[in-house]
């Protein structure tokens, strides 16, 4: 059978908030993730897997669990299953590399922990007597996005090991006899329905930017959603057909972005304005105002600048503050941060 | 180990913060540093920073142990049997990640080795890493309550003692414990908070001036972490250097004998609980003098370091008084006559006044204050209002407090779930391992136990792969577990009128919040049903946002009568159905009333009637029940929560005796 396409990330209607934080993520990785916070039936798990059609290519060790580059981090290679792999790395020969797109793995909320970090291969332990690693789902994310529907749902202990790997970057797994490291760099994509139950602090902390999304009520954009879901279900080919050039346009657009990335400067008076921003709203700690920086530049190079403006750093804000603005605790997140802001000068 | 680590040189700000990690690094008696503080203030990033610059130890070539060359006495067997040569390396930074099981931690069988050559070898635990290094706990708050005890037990004697799956088996373990924690996600037990010598409140800098150079280094690192790294290593081994002539100079520094009554005094003046913060202050003290090239202590280097070694050990000189202050000074005035009449209730209308003798401080420290904002309180009680139902008043949330333990009583079953309230046998590969069990059922074998069982047969098997240890089917055995989870709360919510009286209400809104934040911390699943006026209604299903819980608190009205049997009703029905989707599952439900039910569902009498379905409710055992009782324990009182209790074989508190802390709390924990 072949593999039904997904819905093309161009094609979905209004939610531009959403769409911009995703691909802010894809062109700056260490932006750490997006929390999509919204209403049942808004598009949130279609955008993330449609994700994957516009994220560019890496170069990956050829069968590797692990997810590495050539050369990178030799030593998960000594206690890795692929004997032959293995001993080519570490001999630092050349080993068979193929280029595929970043991958999209899913985290259902199910998962168990051993699952999510990995385990020993009891069978193999039973048979030869060695140990083996069984790699979970943190090895398979390496260097890519790890998408956590209804994260707000996720097992605790699940949580908190994601929290662990997250901020580490490196999965550690301890148990049962088992010893072993290897990296874990992903970038964190979760949705949740704040109805069902709300994130611990910390892990909202977590993810770089944070979206709050709604239904659409202009009942043009209504019809646009109804024709095109429509059109999606008869004919996937045809209609991701119709799409193709809008995609490749933005994948173009991206990889550009990714390039110019490095040169964006900005101006002294500005990063003052991000640092008294964090300080007016009240924020915990300094993450915040390192994602803003991170995201408006970010902003300014999916644009195409070469110089972060004052745009840029309120939108910025608006995506990296909400879930990070101090509350008392049981509070409810704030989602209008600009509007906070403003009340907040407007009492000063 | 994996990726660049920012350079410790190049951490803005945090002084106090990189200060506590040096001192450790000098003299490691400080033992070890507490990072409290808020999210992203460079806590784990100044920690794994310090491992780059800790200076080399001398240890055996190959040894897992990390034995000192320097003390063939505490030599491992190994040690002792094989000449090997020393060599150096820098000290370790050992990380225990939140998920490790307890063989790991400690050390267990190597069951590799058991099963190709049929010994028993102990394969060494990340206690034998940490020896003579650093053990790192990110988040030690979240950490199992077994594994935070072997690191007690550890980190107070300096050896590690495994005495589990068959092994007997000690080594040295010593290390500085180095652990970071978020507040907001619940406390640590004093006792492993005194462990830490040190302890360090981080907070973000306020300073604009600091933030922009912090942004702009954390940029200048993650786009190019290597020329970053260049460029810091000047500074970087600068600091290695101080550490490592710090680290030679120490044994050398003097301790004046007239700082060591200094040292004392600033203690008891910060009520200390023990004799540690005594020693570790002087060894703090030294540190530092090392580190600035001191020959001896003086007073500026006690002052610098004596926060460091107060700030998680003072104890609040009397916690119970801070509530009363208000109140108490108005009762004690030697003005008898007015003192029954409390400012504050002047303006209300005398009917109501408490007889005189009905005072007890208990109840006092929580009334008056709430009236001063709600002087309305008071005409809710009266007997034509509550027929009237028309009053409905929104009270405010009162004092909150440390609420006092209360679980489940322990069973065979095994559940999933996740949190810290009441201990379970499991169903998940989490948790301690208590024994084994014949019952193969999801692969969590115990090797230890499987081990045992297939030696009786191993001379009749033979092994064909060259194993020396041949396993059959029929030897598995599988862990059986035990750890905490969450459990379900019914709040049960009595909003009548009679509630309102005197305040009550704000102080058993303070209750109840405080029973949330508790449950927030045990991530219990709650809901929240509420009776008053004739129905009963379910404010909250069952969910694990305790949020939402919080807004309906604050939002709940008072006033109406009182349908208590409808409520109990209601709360059953709740938990009938919540128990056919989780039939394992062990809710209790928490009552929060005053007893004086005065609207019946049938033709019965309410109170009766109320007992009687509280004495039916008793006979599901899978429910457990607990009264708060919020009637105020004067000269006239009904008892009524109390009898409810009896009838429902429930746990009976008044609001005060719900408080973590009260002596009487303290005194029954310990006897039972």
């Amino acid at each position: 059978m072949k593999k039904r396409p997904v819905y093309p990330f161009v094609a979905i209607v209004g939610q531009e908030k959403m769409k911009l934080a995703l691909i802010l993520n894809v062109i700056n990785p260490t932006l750490s993730g997006v929390l999509i916070r919204g209403e049942k039936g808004t598009a949130k798990s279609t955008a993330v897997r449609a994700l994957a059609d516009i994220l560019p290519a890496i170069e990956v060790v050829q069968d590797c669990p692990f997810q590495l580059y050539p050369g990178e981090e030799l030593e998960v290679c000594r206690g890795c299953p692929q004997v032959e792999c293995s001993r080519r790395m570490l001999n630092h020969e050349p080993v068979p590399t193929v280029t595929r797109g970043i991958r999209v793995v899913e985290l259902p909320v199910g998962a168990t922990e051993d699952r999510v970090v990995g385990t020993m291969d009891l069978e193999h332990a039973l048979k030869k007597g060695e140990k083996q690693i069984e790699p979970g789902l943190l090895a398979a994310a390496h260097r890519g996005i790890l998408y956590v529907d209804e994260v707000n749902l996720l097992d605790d202990h699940v949580v908190d090991v994601l929290l662990d790997s997250a901020a580490m970057g490196v999965n550690t797994i301890e148990r049962e006899g088992v010893s072993f490291s290897h990296p874990a760099r992903f970038t964190l994509v979760g949705t949740m329905n704040p109805e069902e139950g709300e994130l611990r602090p910390q892990l909202l902390d977590r993810f770089g930017l944070c979206v709050h999304i709604e239904g659409i009520t202009d009942p043009q954009s209504r019809v646009a959603i109804m024709e095109r879901r429509l059109a999606y279900d008869e004919n996937p080919e045809a209609f991701c057909g119709q799409w193709e050039e809008a995609s490749q346009q933005l994948v173009a657009q991206i990889e550009a972005a990714r390039r110019l990335y490095p040169q964006v400067s900005i101006d002294q008076p500005l990063l003052y304005e991000i640092a008294s921003y964090c300080l007016d709203v009240g924020v915990d700690g300094h993450r915040g105002d390192i994602i803003i920086l991170k995201a408006a530049k970010t902003l300014a190079a999916f644009a195409g600048r070469s110089q972060v403006t004052k745009d840029d750093i309120d939108t910025a804000a608006e995506l990296a503050l909400p879930h990070r603005v101090r509350r008392q605790p049981l509070q409810d997140i704030v989602v209008d941060v600009r509007g906070r802001r403003q009340q907040v000068q407007g009492t000063a | 180990m994996f990726r660049h680590v920012y350079p410790f040189a190049a951490i803005v700000g945090q002084e106090k913060l990189k200060l506590a990690l040096l001192l450790n690094a000098v003299n490691p008696a400080c033992g070890g540093v507490l990072l409290r503080g808020e999210k992203g203030t460079a806590k784990s990033t100044t920690v794994r920073a310090l491992a780059a610059l800790l200076p080399e130890i001398e240890v055996m070539e190959g040894c897992p142990y990390t034995c000192d060359p320097e003390r063939p006495e505490d030599f491992c067997l190994d040690c002792k049997e094989n000449v090997r040569r020393r060599v150096r390396r820098p000290i370790r930074v050992v990380t225990l990640p939140l998920n490790a099981t307890e063989d790991r931690v400690s050390g267990g069988i190597d069951f590799a080795a058991a099963v190709k050559t049929g010994r028993r070898v102990f394969q060494p635990g990340l206690l034998a890493q940490a020896h003579r290094g650093i053990l790192y706990v990110d988040e030690v708050n979240l950490l199992d309550d077994h594994i935070v005890d072997i690191i007690l037990d550890a980190a107070a004697s300096g050896w590690n003692l495994v005495e589990r799956e068959g092994i007997s088996f000690g080594h040295p373990s010593q290390f500085i414990l180095v652990g970071t924690m978020n507040p907001e996600e619940g406390e640590l037990r004093p006792q492993l908070l005194d462990r830490f010598g040190l302890c360090v409140e981080v907070r973000a800098e306020t300073d604009l001036a600091q933030r922009l150079l912090l942004m702009q280094r954390r940029e200048e690192f993650d786009a190019d972490p290597a020329s970053f790294l260049d460029r810091w290593q000047a500074e970087n081994a600068k600091i290695a250097q101080q550490l490592a002539g710090a680290r030679r100079l120490l044994p050398d520094i003097g301790f004046p004998e007239h700082l060591r009554t200094l040292v004392s005094e600033i203690c008891t003046e910060h009520h200390v609980a023990g004799h540690r913060a005594d020693l570790i202050m002087e060894q703090a003290a030294r540190a530092l003098a090392a580190l600035q090239k001191h020959r001896e202590v003086t007073v500026e280097h006690i002052r610098e370091v004596a926060w460091l070694a107060l700030v998680h050990r003072q104890r609040e000189a009397a916690p119970p008084p801070p509530p009363p202050p208000p109140p108490e000074p108005d009762h004690q005035h030697p003005e008898p006559p007015e003192s029954q009449t409390e400012p504050e209730q002047d303006q209300a209308p005398p009917p109501e006044m408490p007889p005189p003798p009905e005072t007890p401080p208990g109840q006092e420290e929580i009334g008056p204050p709430e009236e001063e904002q709600q002087p309305e309180a008071e005409p809710p009680p009266r007997p034509e209002d509550q027929h009237q139902q028309t009053l409905e008043q929104i009270f405010a949330i009162g004092e909150t407090f440390k609420v006092r333990k209360f679980t489940s009583p322990r069973d065979r079953l095994r559940r999933r779930g996740s949190g810290r309230r009441s201990r379970t046998r499991i169903a998940q590969k989490q948790g301690r391992y208590i024994k084994s069990t014949t019952v193969v059922r999801d692969g969590d074998l115990a090797l230890d136990a499987t081990l045992r069982a297939a030696a009786p047969h191993q001379q009749r098997r033979q092994g064909g792969n060259g194993l020396a240890v041949v396993l059959k089917p029929e030897d598995l055995r599988e862990k059986i577990r035990e750890k905490r989870i969450g459990n379900f709360l019914v709040f049960l919510v009595d909003a009548s009128g009679s509630m309102g009286a005197r305040g009550r209400m704000a102080a058993s809104k303070g209750a109840i919040m405080s029973l949330l934040l508790d449950a927030y911390q045990k991530r219990d699943r709650i809901a929240m049903v509420s009776f008053r006026k004739q129905e009963a209604v379910v404010n909250l299903p069952p969910t694990s946002s305790i949020e939402v819980a919080a807004q309906l608190l604050r939002e709940m009205p008072v006033g109406g009568r009182t349908p208590l049997a409808g409520g109990l009703a209601k709360s059953y029905e709740l938990i009938r159905n919540y128990l056919l989707r989780d039939p394992t599952g062990r809710p209790m439900v928490i009552l929060i009333t005053d007893g004086k039910a005065n609207v019946a569902l049938g033709d019965q009498k309410p109170v009766p009637e109320a007992l009687a379905m509280a004495g039916r409710l008793a006979q599901d055992e899978r429910v457990r029940y607990i009264v708060v009782d919020t009637e105020s324990q004067g000269l006239v009182h009904f008892g009524l929560a109390r009898e409810l209790a009896q009838a429902m074989a429930a746990d009976y508190f008044q609001i005060e005796d719900l408080k973590a802390d009260t002596l009487v709390n303290i005194a029954k924990e310990n006897l039972s």
